[in-house]
């Protein structure tokens, strides 16, 4: 009976796991280029990971002993920040996005998988840039890049630095032009706007703010590099330049910039809540017009960031924008809140690391709001306290939306199982390594400790050996999730299509999914987080019978390794 | 006319494909029209500058960029009027509008390209001057190979009718853009 009801089309069994080589060459399949982003992310993560630790290395003592100079210190911040932005959390969640929207959407790929391909591969030329430019002198301005310091202070590393960001500003354009058009484009029948699952939405909020906002750090790059090549003297104050123009168009990308990195985050945070507390989202309507009604009002808040600059009476209207935002971002919250209310909750690491997120998030929100009243901002402005709040949004936020999604997807990517023991493991590291690396920064950070400093008053001392060895830990959790990821990919229990028994489209199709991802076109169910009803079991049972039986984690069983099948020939026009 | 029947004859995917290239470049458009907007913040805040412009006779007269914006603008129409020829596929017209388009648009690049070298420099409004009408220039010669490249593929018979079709669209588009992009910057250079 159920079976009639939902006539899926797709594939019956797995698709053989394509080879090693596919991931490192040019490849048009979403799939691939998802896979490349965010292995290839990860990588830079580690590596501006390893800066971070270096970091704190240095701050465990007030002197400076670790670094050569102040400038192989502003070097290593200015390298962190940067990396862990524009290559770390922006090309991972591109990644999750090209893996995903168009299995969500029941498509066989993007709108333009050549673009989306092509988009890609700038990247690891721009981060090799960025590398690159510390063997020429390297960038010291930090990820914020203010003249003077980024033009007559700052060697020729600074230069490649901008060229790099280009790039990177580029693909992400091209990038985010393939989503608004696969999201708008390619639905299937009977998906409509408010049948999208909450990530899809997620995505085409963040991808409106990226074609609309990177402009204008392409612009103020293009100015910043003709002052230091070229001899303008757009930013040069003693021949009529202004420093504020650099200030007022860079956060106007920026501080929009931040929706881009924690929207995915929301939309992934919707995903895992609802599907492991087995209820239907609370105020799904509510909860995707709200990443709208932030992308929106990202737009009006940047100069708030410029609080100690800014004319005084411009403050006040950029203060009482700060705080609007935190109304679309509060909706999400009780939203969140009210969906695992009273549900089944499975506690398994991909809950856990939403649950994370969920707490962390709101520390740094209200940090956020704190920092957005002006006579707060004046006192806090460039204090260790604007650090921990920016890594409870960050870290606490998109990275532990990160790490949540990679527990939920990876028997969506890879067809096996990621260990769950090890996983608890990673999320109790990581949780508590974060939250006592960040924490105290609030204090240090109120009672003065300036940031961007390798030297510092001995009074904080204390506070910064916590902070060090939390950050220490912090950092050693990340191999745990590491190792799981290797040894599961091998070793680990085969998922089959569907254990999670979610009801979004990724989940009825084969794990890995073919190529071109369905034969067919999908039926999505009316509502992607329709749990509980008699439908919604019906629909389920119906994907079961037809993709076979998927991993239960709630009744652990080891099921028989499938034999792959090859992948469908494409049809014409694909 | 011609044109929606060649289209009710494509498949579905070549339809999708044919929509989503339209939705792409016009999101494009609107993307990228915005780095000419920050341009023009850039204009606006510079002139706070003390060195913006110390002698007002610096500043260049509109009778040389308002012949190239007519000019332009011609162009543009000319355009326009060579993609309904070719809806009605008379490639030979198309041809010659698209060719005449072109010449246009290259002697638009020399009349700016003329102010950008006149201009007398030395303070924050001939830099600006020069960003700005440079920035264009780049993007009106980029797009310019791009409609030689269709004049020449045209001329070849390359291409089969519905890949032509929205080749001549493309660059139809994209020379609007052109157009549009030149408009705001003309606008608030030589008027505001």
């Amino acid at each position: 009976m159920a079976t009639a009801t939902y006539p899926i089309g797709g594939l019956q069994t797995p698709a053989k796991r394509p080879a090693l080589s596919e991931y490192f060459r040019w490849s048009i399949d979403h799939k691939i280029i998802g896979v490349q982003y965010m292995v290839m992310a990860f990588v830079f993560f580690i590596i501006a990971g390893g800066m971070a630790m270096l970091i704190r290395w240095e701050l465990l003592t007030p002197a400076i002993d670790l670094m050569a100079s102040g400038s192989s210190y502003n070097t290593l911040f200015t390298l962190h920040g940067t990396m862990m932005i524009f290559t770390w959390i922006v090309p991972m969640f591109a990644g999750f996005g090209n893996y995903l929207i168009p299995l969500m959407l029941g498509a066989k790929d993007m709108a333009f998988p050549w673009l989306n391909a092509f988009a890609f591969w700038l990247i690891p030329p721009a981060g090799l840039l960025l590398i690159a430019g510390y063997f020429v002198g390297p960038a010291e301005a930090g990820w914020t890049s203010y003249p003077p310091l980024s033009t007559i202070y700052s060697p020729d590393g600074q230069t490649l630095w901008a060229l790099s960001i280009h790039l990177l500003g580029l693909s992400s354009i091209l990038g985010a032009i393939n989503f608004i058009v696969t999201i708008k484009n390619m639905r299937p029948p009977g998906m409509g706007w408010f049948q999208m699952p909450l990530f899809v939405w997620a995505t085409f909020a963040t991808s409106i703010i990226v074609v609309l906002a990177t402009p204008f750090l392409a612009g103020a790059l293009t100015l910043l590099i003709l002052d230091r090549v070229a001899g303008t003297t757009f930013f040069n104050a003693t021949a009529g330049g202004d420093v504020l123009l650099w200030q007022n168009v860079f956060w106007f990308y920026s501080h929009p910039a931040v929706y881009i990195m924690v929207l995915p985050g929301f939309g992934i945070l919707s995903e895992l809540l609802s599907v492991h507390s087995r209820k239907p989202i609370f105020g799904y309507r509510m909860i995707a017009l709200s990443s709208m009604a932030i992308a929106l009002v990202g737009f009006t808040v940047w100069a708030h960031h410029m609080f100690t600059s800014l004319q005084p009476e411009l403050r006040i209207p950029f203060m009482i924008t700060s705080f609007i935002i935190a109304v679309p971002t509060g909706i999400k919250i009780f939203g969140w809140l009210g969906t695992i209310f009273g549900g089944k909750i499975r506690l398994n690491s991909a809950m856990l690391f939403g649950l994370g997120f969920l707490s962390l998030f709101v520390i740094g929100g209200i940090s956020g709001m704190m920092l957005g009243s002006v006579p707060v901002d004046i006192h806090m402005h460039d204090t260790y306290f604007v650090v921990s709040h920016f890594h409870f949004v960050l870290f606490g936020g998109s990275v532990f939306a990160i790490y949540g999604g990679i527990y939920h997807w990876f028997p969506k990517f890879t067809g096996r199982m990621l260990n769950e023991r090890l996983g608890k493991i990673h999320f109790a590291l990581t949780y508590f390594g974060f939250f006592f690396t960040f924490f105290p920064m609030h204090m240090v950070g109120i009672a003065g400790m300036p940031r961007r400093v390798a030297e510092y008053d001995p009074q904080f001392q204390n506070w910064n050996l916590l902070i060090g060895f939390s950050a220490f830990v912090l950092g050693f959790s990340t191999f745990v999730l590491v190792y799981n990821v290797f040894v599961s990919i091998y070793r680990g229990k085969v998922a089959g299509a569907n254990p999670w028994r979610a009801l979004t489209l990724e989940w009825q199709t084969s794990s890995p999914p073919p190529a071109y991802n369905f034969v067919g076109d999908p039926i999505p169910f009316e509502d992607p987080y329709g749990y509980g009803t008699d439908a919604s079991k019906a629909y389920l049972e119906a994907m079961e019978a037809r993709f076979g039986e998927s991993f239960n984690p709630e009744k652990p069983k080891a099921l028989p390794p499938t034999t792959p099948t090859p992948a469908p020939e494409p049809s014409a026009g694909d | 006319m011609q044109r929606d029947l060649l289209e009710l004859g494509l498949t579905r995917q070549e339809q999708q494909a044919l929509q989503n290239k339209r939705a792409g470049i016009f999101i494009f458009q609107a993307s990228w029209i915005l780095t000419f907007v920050c341009l023009i913040v850039v204009n606006w805040q510079m002139r706070f500058s003390p060195n913006w412009m110390p002698d007002p006779n610096d500043r260049l007269g509109v009778v040389i960029a308002t012949i190239a914006t007519a000019i332009l603008g011609a162009s543009a129409l000319l355009v326009r009027h060579a993609v309904k020829v070719v809806n009605n596929q008379n490639l030979s017209e198309f041809l010659r509008l698209w060719l005449i388009s072109i010449l246009l648009g290259g002697i638009f690049v020399v009349l700016i390209g003329y102010e950008w070298v006149i201009v007398p420099t030395g303070t924050q409004y001939a830099q600006v001057f020069r960003v700005m009408t440079g920035f264009h220039i780049v993007h009106a010669v980029s797009i310019g190979i791009y409609l030689g490249l269709v004049y020449v593929n045209g001329r070849k018979r390359v291409y089969n009718v519905n890949d032509y079709l929205w080749a001549v669209e493309a660059g139809a588009k994209l020379w609007y853009f052109v157009l549009v992009a030149w408009l705001l910057f003309y606008v608030v250079i030589y008027w505001i």
